[in-house]
C-alpha cells in the first residue's frame, strides 16, 4: 500500500463497503435460509432409508450428506459422505455436490466430483436436497457409462466381481 | 494598716474567701457599704487589688468544683422509682439554683470591686463577670457528669411530656405524684425547674441533647402505638396535628425560659426537623407493614394514600422497593404458598401499587421477582385460567368482565398523548430505560399473560381446561362457557380461540346428533341408552390413552349407534374412546338401590360381576384388557360401597347376602374417590412427542456429522430445530433425554461425544 494514503480513510471506506455488501447479502439470504430450513425439516420428518443430510456447522449453506449404497449393487451397505455447498442464489442455481468418501464410480472422478445432469444443465428449482441425494443413490447402481469421468471404472463395470473389489479398495482408503 | 488587719477586713467584705463558711451560711452575712469602701482603700494601699480579685475568682471556682457540683450530682444517685426521678431532678436544680444565687452575689461584689479599683481584668474572655460565672458553672458541672444523669433527666421530661399529652393521662390522676390533677402542682414545679435552668443558662447544655433524644423516641413510640396494625384510616394529618399541638407546644414552653437570643431560630429549625422525622418514622413504619397493607387491599387504602403523600417528602422510595421485594420473597415466593394465593397477592400488589405510584414504575420493579417466580411454577397458567373462568367472587374474573377490551399484545404501542404534552414528566431516574412509560399498563390480565411472554401458552391451557370441563360436565350448560369464550376473545383475538369455538360447537352438535339418532326408527335402545360426545380430533387437545375393553352389551349398543350415525352422516364414522365419559347406573341390591354416576371402567367391572358373581383378578384383567394393579384399585371403589368383597387373595365376589352386613363395609380399603384425573393427555406425554421431533433431528445430525458433544447438539437444535416459543428444551433436559436414549441403546456415549450405534 502506498504510504501517502490516509490509512484511517481507507479503513472506513472498506468497512462501509463491507457493511453494504453484507446488508444486501442478508436480504437475499433470508429467503434461501428459509427454504433450506424447510428442506431440512421435511428431510428430518420423513427419514428416507439410506439418505440423510444436515448442516455442517453454524453455516446453513454447507451441509454434509450421507448415502448408503443401494441394495443389490456393488455399493451395497457402504456409507458415502458427501458435501453440499449451496450458493446464495439457491434454489435457482444447483448446489455443488461432491463425494467426501472416495468412490470408485464411472461418473465420479478422483476428486469426488460428480457428473450428473440434474446438478448441471438439467437443474431446476423444483429439485431439493432429498431429490439430489436420491438421484445420486440411484446413480450408484445405474451409472452412465457413455460419458465417464473415470474411464477405468467404466471399463470394469461389465465385470461386476472385479468392479466390486475396486469399489471396496477405494472405500477402504478412507 | 498592716497586711493582717487588711486581710481580715477583706475577708469580712468578701466572705467567700473565708473557708469556714459554707455557701448556705454566706447568705446571712450582711454587706455594709462602708466596710467595702474601707477594704477597697486598704487594697489600694497595699497594692494587692488585682491579687485579691484573682483570689476571689479562684475561690469561686474552687467552691463550684468542691461543693456545688458534687452536691448537684449527688441528687442523681440511681433510683428505681420513676416518679422519684421527677422530684430528684427538681431538688437537684433547686439546690443548684440556691448555690448559684450565692455565687452570683459574690460575682456582683467582684463587679463592684472591679469598678472601684479600675483594674483591667476579664474572666475567660467574657464581657460580663456574670456570663463568666455561667461559663464556669457549666463547665464544672459537665466535667463531673454523673452516670445516671441522662436517665434522670429523661425520666423528668418524659413524665412532664406525658402530662402534656392528654391522651395518656388516665382518670384525671397525675402520673407524677398520683394525686388528682387538680391538686397537683407538678406542672408548676416543672415550670420552675425550667425557669431556674434557663436563668443559669444551663437548659440547653444540660438537658438539650437528652430532650431531643427523648422527643424523637416519644414521637416514634407514639406513631407506632397509633398506627399499629390498623390500615383502614389515614393518620398523617392527625399525627402532624399532634406534633404541633402537644410536642412543639410543650417544647416552646420549656425554652421559653431560655434567655439565649438565638433560641427561637434553633427552635424553628428543630421544629422542621421534627416534622421531617415524623414523616420519616411514619413512612418507615408503613413500609415495614407494606406487605400486610397490600394483602389487605382495598381495606388498607387510607394507609396507601398516606404512604403516597409521604413518599415524595422522604427519600425512602429505594428502601420501600427493597423491603417490599424482600418481604415478598420471604413471605410469598416460596414453595409453601399455593399458587392461587400467590396470584391473589399479585393482583392485590398490582392494585395497591397502582395507588402508590401511578406511573407504574414501582410496580414494574417490585413485581419483577413475581414474574420470575410465577414463570417457574408449573401450575401458574392453569390457576390463572381457572380463576379467570371460575364462578363466584374472584378478582381475576371480575377483571376480565370489568376491563374494557385491551387486546393483549406484547407489542402494542400506545400513541403518545399529544394533547397533554405539557403535563409530560420524564421517567424517574431509576426507571428501566428500555421501557417507555407509555407502554406501562395496569391491566392485570395482560400483565399476567405477559409473564410468559406468549399468549399461546395461555390459550392452550385454556383449551385443555375447557376440554376437561366439557367432558366431565358432559352436554350441560355451554352457555356460560360461550360467554367466557366471548370475553376471552375480546382479549386474545378470534384467531387464537378458534379451536375453542369449534370445541363448543362440537358439544352443541353432539346434542343435536344424539337427538337425531334417538328419533331414528331403525335405531333402538333396549337396555343401555347411549349418548355420544362427538369431538373433532383436530381441534381438541390430545386425550389420555388407556386400554379398556367394554362389556359386550355396551359394545353391541355402541355399534348400533355407530351404524345409525353412519346412515345419518354418510361417509363418516365414529372412533370411540372407551375409557372416557361416564355411566349413570343403578345398582339394585337386596335391600336398597344405589344410583351412581361412574367411569366406564367402574361400570364395566360391575357389569361383569352381574354376569358372574365371582371373578379372579387375572381373569377379569384379561377380559377387560386392563392391568391388574389398576383393576384392583378400581374394584376398590365397589368394595367401598360394600358391593364387592375380596373373599380370598385376588378373588372377588359380589356381596349378595346382606345378613352379615356389619362386615361388608370395609373401611380400611384404599379408595381413590373420583380421582380428579384429567381426560387430557398429561403435559409430560405431550412433551414426549415434542422430544420425538428433536430425536429425528438428532439422528439426522449424528448420521452426517458422526460424533457431537452435548453442547453442540443443543446448539444445532437451537439453530435448526426449535421454532416457536413453546417448543424449547434446555440443555439439562436434553442431556436427560439423550442419556435415556443411551440406555435404550439408540445412542452411544463416549468421551463426552454422542454417536449413533453402527
Amino acid at each position: 500500500m502506498a504510504q501517502n494514503v490516509n490509512p484511517f480513510l481507507e479503513l472506513q471506506t472498506d468497512a462501509a463497503k463491507q457493511s453494504n455488501d453484507s446488508k444486501k447479502g442478508s436480504n437475499d439470504n433470508h429467503a434461501v435460509t428459509k427454504r433450506l430450513h424447510n428442506e431440512l425439516m421435511t428431510l428430518m420428518m420423513n427419514q428416507d432409508k439410506g439418505i440423510s443430510a444436515f448442516p455442517e456447522g453454524e453455516n446453513f449453506f454447507k451441509w454434509i450428506g450421507t448415502i448408503i449404497g443401494p441394495k443389490d449393487s456393488a455399493y451395497e451397505s457402504l456409507k458415502f459422505k458427501l458435501s453440499l455447498d449451496f450458493p446464495h442464489s439457491y434454489p435457482y442455481t444447483a448446489p455443488q455436490v461432491k463425494f467426501i468418501t472416495p468412490c470408485f464410480h464411472p461418473n465420479v472422478d478422483n476428486g469426488g466430483n460428480i457428473c450428473l445432469d440434474i446438478l448441471k444443465d438439467k437443474w431446476s428449482a423444483l429439485y431439493d436436497v432429498r431429490t439430489i441425494l436420491l438421484s445420486i443413490q440411484i446413480l450408484l447402481g445405474e451409472p452412465n457409462i457413455d460419458s465417464p469421468l473415470n474411464a477405468l471404472a467404466a471399463s470394469k463395470w461389465q465385470k461386476q466381481e472385479e468392479y466390486k473389489k475396486y469399489v471396496i479398495d477405494a472405500y477402504k482408503e478412507a | 494598716m498592716d497586711y493582717k488587719e487588711g486581710w481580715l477586713l477583706i475577708k469580712k467584705v468578701f466572705p467567700i474567701l473565708d473557708e469556714t463558711y459554707n455557701l448556705c451560711q454566706l447568705e446571712d452575712i450582711i454587706f455594709y457599704k462602708y466596710e467595702f469602701v474601707k477594704a477597697v482603700d486598704c487594697m489600694k494601699q497595699l497594692n494587692v487589688s488585682k491579687h485579691i480579685f484573682n483570689l476571689i475568682v479562684i475561690k469561686i471556682e474552687q467552691r463550684l468544683r468542691d461543693e456545688v457540683a458534687p452536691e448537684f450530682w449527688s441528687y442523681f444517685k440511681h433510683n428505681e422509682h420513676e416518679n422519684k426521678g421527677f422530684k430528684q431532678f427538681y431538688n437537684a436544680v433547686k439546690s443548684l439554683y440556691d448555690s448559684y444565687r450565692q455565687l452570683h452575689n459574690a460575682i456582683l461584689q467582684l463587679e463592684m470591686l472591679k469598678q472601684a479599683t479600675d483594674i483591667d481584668v476579664t474572666m475567660y474572655n467574657e464581657d460580663s463577670l456574670d456570663d463568666a460565672l455561667k461559663l464556669i458553672l457549666k463547665s464544672t458541672l459537665l466535667s463531673q457528669l454523673h452516670l445516671d444523669y441522662q436517665l434522670v433527666v429523661t425520666n423528668f421530661y418524659e413524665a412532664a411530656l406525658k402530662m402534656e399529652d392528654v391522651d395518656v393521662i388516665k382518670d384525671g390522676v397525675c402520673i407524677i405524684c398520683s394525686q388528682e390533677s387538680l391538686h397537683c402542682n407538678c406542672m408548676h414545679l416543672f415550670q420552675e425547674t425550667n425557669r431556674k435552668l434557663g436563668q443559669m443558662a444551663l437548659l440547653e447544655p444540660l438537658v438539650g441533647q437528652t430532650l431531643t433524644n427523648l422527643i424523637y423516641g416519644y414521637i416514634h413510640g407514639h406513631i407506632q402505638k397509633t398506627c399499629k396494625d390498623s390500615f383502614d384510616s389515614s393518620f398523617i394529618n392527625i399525627l402532624e396535628k399532634w406534633l404541633q399541638d402537644i410536642v412543639l407546644h410543650w417544647l416552646n414552653n420549656i425554652y421559653f425560659h431560655d434567655c439565649d437570643s438565638l433560641i427561637q431560630e434553633s427552635l424553628n429549625a428543630l421544629e422542621k426537623k421534627l416534622i421531617n422525622f415524623l414523616y420519616n418514622s411514619y413512612t418507615k413504619i408503613r413500609i415495614d407493614q407494606l406487605f400486610n397493607i397490600i394483602i389487605e387491599y382495598p381495606e388498607s387504602l387510607p394507609a396507601l394514600e398516606d404512604l403516597r403523600l409521604c413518599l415524595p417528602r422522604t427519600d425512602l422510595k429505594p428502601v420501600l422497593t427493597k423491603k417490599l421485594q424482600k418481604a415478598m420473597e420471604t413471605r410469598l415466593l416460596h414453595p409453601g404458598v399455593s399458587t392461587p394465593d400467590v396470584l391473589t397477592a399479585y393482583v392485590a400488589a398490582i392494585r395497591s401499587l397502582r395507588v402508590l405510584d401511578p406511573t407504574g414504575l414501582l410496580l414494574e420493579t417490585v413485581t419483577q421477582p413475581f414474574h420470575q417466580y410465577l414463570r417457574s411454577r408449573e401450575d401458574t397458567v392453569r390457576c390463572v385460567v381457572t380463576s379467570l373462568t371460575e364462578e363466584g367472587p374472584n378478582d381475576l374474573a371480575e377483571e376480565l368482565v370489568r376491563f374494557e377490551a385491551v387486546p393483549v399484545d406484547e407489542n402494542t404501542t400506545v400513541d403518545e398523548d399529544v394533547e397533554n404534552w405539557k403535563s409530560w414528566v420524564p421517567d424517574p431516574i431509576d426507571a428501566i430505560p428500555s421501557k417507555t412509560s407509555s407502554r406501562r399498563t395496569f391491566d392485570i390480565i395482560s400483565m399476567l399473560v405477559n409473564v410468559y411472554g406468549s399468549k399461546e401458552l395461555f390459550v392452550n391451557e385454556y383449551r385443555t381446561l375447557l376440554a376437561n370441563r366439557l367432558l366431565t360436565q358432559c352436554l350441560c350448560d355451554t352457555e356460560k362457557e360461550i360467554r367466557y369464550l366471548e370475553l376471552l376473545k375480546l382479549r386474545f383475538g378470534d384467531s387464537q380461540l378458534h379451536y375453542c369455538e369449534v370445541m363448543l360447537k362440537d358439544v352443541a352438535d353432539s346434542k343435536r346428533i344424539n337427538q337425531h339418532i334417538k328419533q331414528d326408527p331403525e335405531y333402538n335402545e333396549e337396555e343401555i341408552p347411549v349418548s355420544a360426545m362427538i369431538v373433532s380430533a383436530q381441534f381438541w387437545p390430545a386425550f389420555k390413552e388407556e386400554k379398556l375393553e367394554l362389556h359386550g352389551k355396551v359394545r353391541e349398543q355402541i355399534s348400533k349407534y355407530i351404524s345409525a350415525f353412519e346412515t345419518l352422516k354418510g361417509s363418516r364414522t365414529l372412533c370411540w374412546k372407551d375409557h372416557l365419559g361416564f355411566v349413570d347406573l343403578e345398582v339394585e341390591l337386596a335391600d336398597k338401590t344405589l344410583s351412581l354416576s361412574v367411569s366406564p371402567v367402574h361400570a364395566s367391572i360391575i357389569m361383569h360381576f352381574q354376569d358372574k358373581s365371582t371373578w379372579e383378578l387375572e381373569e377379569l384383567s384379561k377380559i377387560m384388557q386392563c392391568p391388574s394393579t389398576v383393576l384392583r384399585r378400581k374394584i376398590g371403589f365397589w368394595q367401598c360401597h360394600g358391593i364387592i368383597v375380596e373373599t380370598s387373595k385376588d378373588v372377588f365376589c359380589i356381596q349378595d347376602d346382606f345378613e352379615n352386613k356389619s362386615v361388608n363395609v370395609q373401611e380400611d380399603i384404599f379408595v381413590e374417590d373420583y380421582e380428579a384425573e384429567s381426560a387430557m393427555a398429561s403435559a409430560q406425554d405431550q412433551r414426549e412427542e415434542e422430544l420425538q421431533t428433536f430425536w429425528s433431528y438428532i439422528v439426522g445430525m449424528l448420521m452426517n456429522l458422526d460424533t457431537l458433544p452435548l453442547e453442540r447438539i443443543h446448539q444445532m437444535l437451537k439453530m435448526f430445530a426449535f421454532q416457536g416459543p413453546t417448543i424449547e428444551c434446555n440443555i439439562q433436559e436434553l442431556k436427560v433425554f439423550l442419556d435415556r436414549k443411551v440406555r435404550e441403546h439408540q445412542l452411544i456415549y463416549s468421551n463426552g461425544y454422542y454417536k449413533l450405534p453402527k
